[in-house]
């Protein structure tokens, strides 16, 4: 299906560790997948299991340590200086914090112009142009707001301005981390529709990190889902959700709540809590809390295997085989 | 107290606060009403004034720059205007409240079991030996792994779900009939979100307690309480059975944010529907409907004249609208 079209991005064994060699924790360990030209990839996994540094290290915002990752071809992790900064204009990051990642003692044209000035793209009346016009395409006014402070602005708002700046280069692919966490679910769905308003306009490709299952179902069109540095899931998103085959994913969407008094209650909750990246668990990292744990699962590692169009799973013994 | 009389009966509650640039009404002529054994969900947005709502009914608010007026009555005690002592007679044994971040409420630098001793020792007058006991029981009540051992340590040393733990078993130490819960869950994994509101449903059946829950996610509300309060701007909106908010609002702000949040069943790119603009600024509250200027059903009226409660039917359903949504045909 979408394995026919190119990837834009490839990623293979990215790891990142952080710490002194004694107290080595590694956050990303060895993950691989590919976006491919205008999709939206869905990335989620509960907190800390290495989504927002897969994001950082994409961006080499935080320094991979090993693997590489190609974009469009380019392999990035060996980039240096101008061409470093020049990959950053291809791909934008958007954070959670909306207010704390605007300088609020700037005025939001100037925010907007940012990227435009670092690289002298666009000056004078240009730039002013192309600035007003981000500002429309987010739903601000330039004519009464450009000129105020960042600090004067709300969390949905700042969201909006920090789109727009992310836009300025025309970038193709943009890393969403937590964009809409922070959010009301009043505001949250107007910046979900226009995220999907602007991808199609703009032609962007999506990497959408995040926790919430159900906002992520929303915007993507393949999922894949993290435990504990490792990818355990991957695969399109009706699938994933309909049919998980990983137990993680199926606890994970178990646990998910829905806005709707019919929906069942909480029939199997998992126990526990993930364990430390410190010291992971051999074989598979789902092994201490996984009800089908076999011994097999404690001495072999699950490496991602196809277990149907464009879906991988890293199990021993995924849920199919349970249920036939 | 008979159980047929309300346990908590909250009455024209208002909580406005003195600012330098004037008053803001955070909570607005608020009333409803809580039985024995209930749960009642508590929803709005960031701002609606769900938190300063559940403090003011229990009492528990700034001494300066607020006035409080109206009524709060739990097992028929006037809260609001208490004297300190009342209220600590209450509070602990009656009503209990878990905060919206855990750390607030405990102490990062007492071992976890001290500070539940310290509760069951001032509060229910246990020796020192007795306290221990009872505390080590409530940490495996609330599902503390060996609690013997937890009972030593500091609450930085615990993750997010195990702090929530404690802090219940803290609120659970006076044996209290009412626990009201702000956001509970809010920043906890949904794994863990699942284990703390499953261990919370099981405690309120098992220790017959009523339950306030707070919260801005209608997905923990849905099949959790039995009745709901929809809060914007500091006001209740609509208030009914949970499930008749969710099949029959009337109020076209319940709707706005029942279909504005995505669902798991919804296929990959479904257009959300939207409302525009954000919650008004408390302190310049707009004449009549508060949610008039996002409001696309506003008539001339909404901006005049502010809607009451009134009765959707006579089923404790009601809402404030002018010009309410019509009930949905072939829904009974
Ligand atoms: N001490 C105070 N002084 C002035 N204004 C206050 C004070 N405490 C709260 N407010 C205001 O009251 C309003 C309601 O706040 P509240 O914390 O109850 O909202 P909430 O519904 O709990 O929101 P959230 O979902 O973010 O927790 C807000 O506008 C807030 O800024
Ligand atoms: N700069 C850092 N230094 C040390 N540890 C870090 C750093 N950034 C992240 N980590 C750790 O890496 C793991 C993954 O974190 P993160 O990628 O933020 O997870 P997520 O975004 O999925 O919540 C966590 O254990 C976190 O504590
Ligand atoms: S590999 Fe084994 S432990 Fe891991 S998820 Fe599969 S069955 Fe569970
Ligand atoms: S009273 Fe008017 S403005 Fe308010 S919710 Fe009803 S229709 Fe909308
Ligand atoms: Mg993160
Ligand atoms: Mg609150």
């Amino acid at each position: 299906m979408s394995d026919s079209r190119q990837p834009l991005l490839k990623v293979r064994d990215l790891t990142v560790t952080f710490g002194p060699r004694r107290r080595r924790l590694s956050a990303v360990a060895g993950v691989s997948f590919e976006i491919y030209e205008g999709e939206t990839l869905g990335l989620v996994g509960e907190s800390g299991c290495g989504k927002s540094t897969t994001g950082r290290a994409l961006m080499r915002i935080v320094e991979p340590s090993g693997g590489s990752v190609e974009l469009d071809g380019v392999e990035v992790t060996s980039l240096k200086g101008a061409a470093l900064r020049r990959l950053r204009t291809r791909m934008q990051m958007i954070f959670q914090d909306p207010i704390s990642s605007l300088n609020p003692r700037r005025r939001v044209r100037d925010i907007v112009a940012e990227p435009l000035d670092c690289w002298q793209s666009a000056k004078g009346e240009d730039r002013r142009r192309v600035v007003d016009e981000l500002l429309h395409q987010v739903g601000i006014d330039p004519d009464l707001y450009g000129e105020r402070f960042a600090r004067q602005f709300s969390g949905g708002q700042c969201q909006r301005i920090s789109i727009a700046r992310s836009l300025a280069m025309k970038p193709k692919l943009l890393i969403c981390d937590e964009m809409v966490s922070a959010l009301d679910v009043s505001v949250q769905a107007q910046i979900l529709n226009l995220l999907e308003d602007l991808k199609a306009q703009y032609g962007l490709t999506l990497l959408f990190i995040a926790h919430d299952l159900a906002v992520v179902k929303n915007v993507s069109d393949r999922v894949a889902v993290m435990y504990l540095g490792k990818i355990c899931e991957i695969g399109p998103s009706d699938t994933l959700y309909e049919s998980p085959e990983h137990p993680y994913t199926s606890f994970l969407l178990g646990a998910a709540l829905e806005a709707d008094p019919d929906s069942p209650a909480h029939r199997e909750v998992l126990s526990g809590e993930p364990p430390s990246p410190l010291n992971p668990p051999s074989g598979c990292r789902f092994r201490t809390r996984c009800p089908l744990a076999q011994d097999r699962c404690t001495s072999e590692e699950p490496a991602l295997r196809e277990v149907g169009d464009g879906h991988r799973v890293a199990c021993h013994f995924p849920l199919s085989l349970e249920r036939r | 107290m008979s159980d047929s009389s309300p346990l908590l009966e909250v009455t024209d509650l208002c909580t406005t606060f003195t600012t330098p640039t004037g008053p803001v009404a955070a909570v607005s002529g608020v009333s409803f009403t809580l039985n024995h054994d209930e749960t009642l969900g508590i929803v709005g947005e960031s701002g609606s004034g769900k938190t300063v709502l559940s403090r003011t009914v229990m009492g528990l608010q700034p001494r300066r720059n607020v006035v409080v007026t109206g009524s709060s009555r739990l097992n028929g005690v006037e809260l609001v205007g208490a004297s300190e002592a009342e209220k600590r007679r209450v509070w602990g044994l009656e009503v209990a409240m878990i905060f919206q971040d855990p750390m607030t409420s405990l102490n990062p630098v007492m071992r976890i079991g001290k500070q539940i001793d310290e509760i069951l020792r001032v509060r229910r007058g246990l020796s020192r030996s007795a306290a221990r006991d009872r505390a080590i029981e409530l940490l495996e009540l609330v599902g503390i792994p060996s609690p013997t051992q937890r009972y030593r340590e500091y609450p930085g040393a615990l993750s997010g779900g195990m702090r929530q733990r404690v802090v219940i078993a803290a609120a659970l130490a006076g044996s209290p009939q009412l626990l009201m819960a702000d956001e509970p869950t809010t920043g906890l994994d949904v794994t863990i979100q699942a284990q703390i509101l499953n261990l919370l449903d099981d405690l309120r059946a098992r220790l017959r307690m009523s339950v306030v829950l707070v919260t801005h996610d209608l997905g923990v509300v849905a099949t959790r309480t039995s009745r709901l309060v929809v809060m914007y701007a500091g006001r209740v909106v609509e208030v009914g059975s949970t499930r008749d908010l969710f099949a029959r609002h009337r109020m076209p702000y319940t709707r706005a944010l029942l279909e504005g949040s995505p669902r798991l069943s919804n296929p990959a790119h479904t257009r959300l529907v939207t409302i525009p603009g954000r919650p008004p600024n408390l302190a310049q509250l707009p004449a009549g409907c508060s949610f008039a200027p996002r409001c696309a059903y506003a008539t001339a009226q909404c901006h005049v004249e502010r809607p009451e409660l009134q009765p959707a039917d006579g089923l404790g359903h009601y809402f404030a609208c002018w010009n309410p949504l019509p009930t949905p045909t072939g829904v009974s």
